[in-house]
């Protein structure tokens, strides 16, 4: 540390993001959203509000969905993040995307990504769900287009499939 | 809005971290950012270092003490949620916890975060005042420990020093009845209205009672007069109608775009006559 200033305002950060190691130096004040969007390139994630209350830029750290436009970069340092483009796989929609397909679950399509992370740490949870517990789990997304609804159906349609899976 | 340039630092100890802040008086501690980041993108402040506490070892320790809870300040607020020692020792705080935000906040949210932040609207400081917690503390002189009440002074203020950190919340068993009501516009905005109710009692006879109020106040504040009239005495429809009404009137009530002081005098008194009702009645 300097003697005028404890600290930099630059910072080293490895993560892993989808499986890949990314490793930058970027500005303190970075937040995770911009790392994933303008330094990996990643744009499936999104900006809604930049404050924590829309759920548009949802993402997966160490299994647990966070809000990305909420933690810095620096902060996510040695973690594993998932964004949307970790649910495809081979050029296939996972169950949940496909889902939120059939079931019209998008409209503009901006909340999606944000939707889909929360719906997909949801599930990976393996809690028993019902569409009032949907409901709790996804009113942290805010949606202007579908009403919510058809998420729900979505969500609940994946969560009735996996249970009829394992039976 | 992106938040404004400052520097970063992340120290492996406590020790390191008091220095930190005791060397910079506009240094801030981040812990889960849930509230700092927010107000950094508003530009709603402006510190010159963030001191990230997020890589100590320690802080994130649940210990049951038999009588007690120590939770560790940086437990986040899921964990403390799913914690079994909370659900047995402390239901009311996981009770509570259903209310803060949104999963994906308590995801990096911690305990302590929210209770240093002391956001008047907010459930934990509540819960704190309510159970009567203690704040253990950490500066430069050492470890003391802050009782609730005397934590929680101003809004988004609390006693601590500004080379002091807060290391752990100790939370007592919760006695026989509780209860925690909240009004809000959506689920996860923060209360227009919340009321935190701690009872002793024996039958229909109360021996203590804790009557918190948040949300509709400027502070996190006890309903004292409230609490007098339920205290040591049979509680009825009555008794608990004349402490709703005492509570309404003896807090100092907030007035913004979320609900006039008027409104708000009104949630008061129905959410202090149902969580006094709901918590007189409840098992232990």
């Amino acid at each position: 540390m300097s003697e005028s200033q404890i600290g930099s305002t630059m910072v080293a950060v490895s993560t892993t993001i989808n499986g890949v190691d990314q490793e930058r130096v970027i500005p303190a004040r970075l937040t995770l959203a911009d790392l994933i969007r303008d330094e990996v390139g990643l744009l499936g994630t999104k900006l809604g509000c930049e404050h924590g209350v829309c759920g548009a830029c949802t993402v997966i750290v160490d299994d647990r969905p966070v809000r990305s436009c909420l933690m810095l970069a620096a902060s996510a340092h040695g973690r594993t993040i998932r964004t949307v483009e970790s649910l495809a796989t081979g050029g296939e929609l996972s169950a949940i995307q496909e889902a939120f397909r059939s079931n019209h679950a998008l409209q503009c399509g901006f909340c999606t990504a944000g939707m889909l992370m929360t719906a997909t740490a949801l599930l990976e949870s393996n809690d028993p769900l019902d569409r009032a517990e949907i409901r709790e789990a996804l009113s942290g997304n805010i949606c202007r287009c579908t009403g919510y609804e058809t998420c729900i159906d979505a969500v609940l349609e994946v969560a009735t499939q996996t249970r009829r899976d394992e039976e | 809005m992106k938040p404004p340039p400052f520097a970063y630092v992340a120290p492996s100890s406590l020790d390191e971290t008091i220095q930190a802040v005791a060397s910079d008086p506009d240094a801030k501690i981040l812990a889960g950012g849930q509230s700092l980041i927010p107000l950094l993108a508003l530009r709603l402040a402006n510190p010159t270092t963030l001191v990230d506490i997020g890589r100590i070892p320690g802080l994130d320790s649940i210990e049951d003490g038999g009588s007690s809870l120590r939770i560790g300040a940086m437990t986040t607020q899921w964990e403390a949620e799913k914690s079994e020692a909370v659900a047995r020792r402390v239901p009311m705080l996981a009770s509570a916890l259903k209310h803060v935000a949104h999963p994906a906040i308590r995801s990096r949210g911690t305990v302590g975060g929210s209770i240093a932040h002391a956001d008047p609207a907010a459930e934990l400081p509540a819960i704190a005042v309510a159970l009567d917690g203690n704040m253990e503390v950490r500066g430069p002189a050492g470890t003391r420990s802050i009782a609730a009440e005397e934590y929680f002074k101003w809004p988004f203020t609390t006693s601590m020093r500004s080379d002091e950190i807060l290391v752990a919340i100790s939370l007592p068993n919760t006695p026989t009845g509780w209860a925690f009501l909240e009004v809000a516009r959506r689920p996860g905005d923060f209360a227009t209205a919340l009321v935190a109710v701690v009872l002793r009692m024996d039958g229909n006879y109360c021996s203590r009672a804790r009557v918190v109020i948040g949300g509709a106040t400027t502070t996190t504040t006890r309903a004292s007069g409230a609490e007098t009239l339920l205290t040591d005495t049979q509680l009825d429809d009555r008794i608990i109608e004349e402490a709703a009404i005492q509570a309404a009137s003896e807090v100092e009530l907030t007035s913004d775009l979320h609900g006039s002081a008027n409104y708000r005098k009104g949630l008061v008194h129905r959410l202090v006559r149902r969580g006094v009702t709901d918590a007189a009645r409840s098992e232990p």
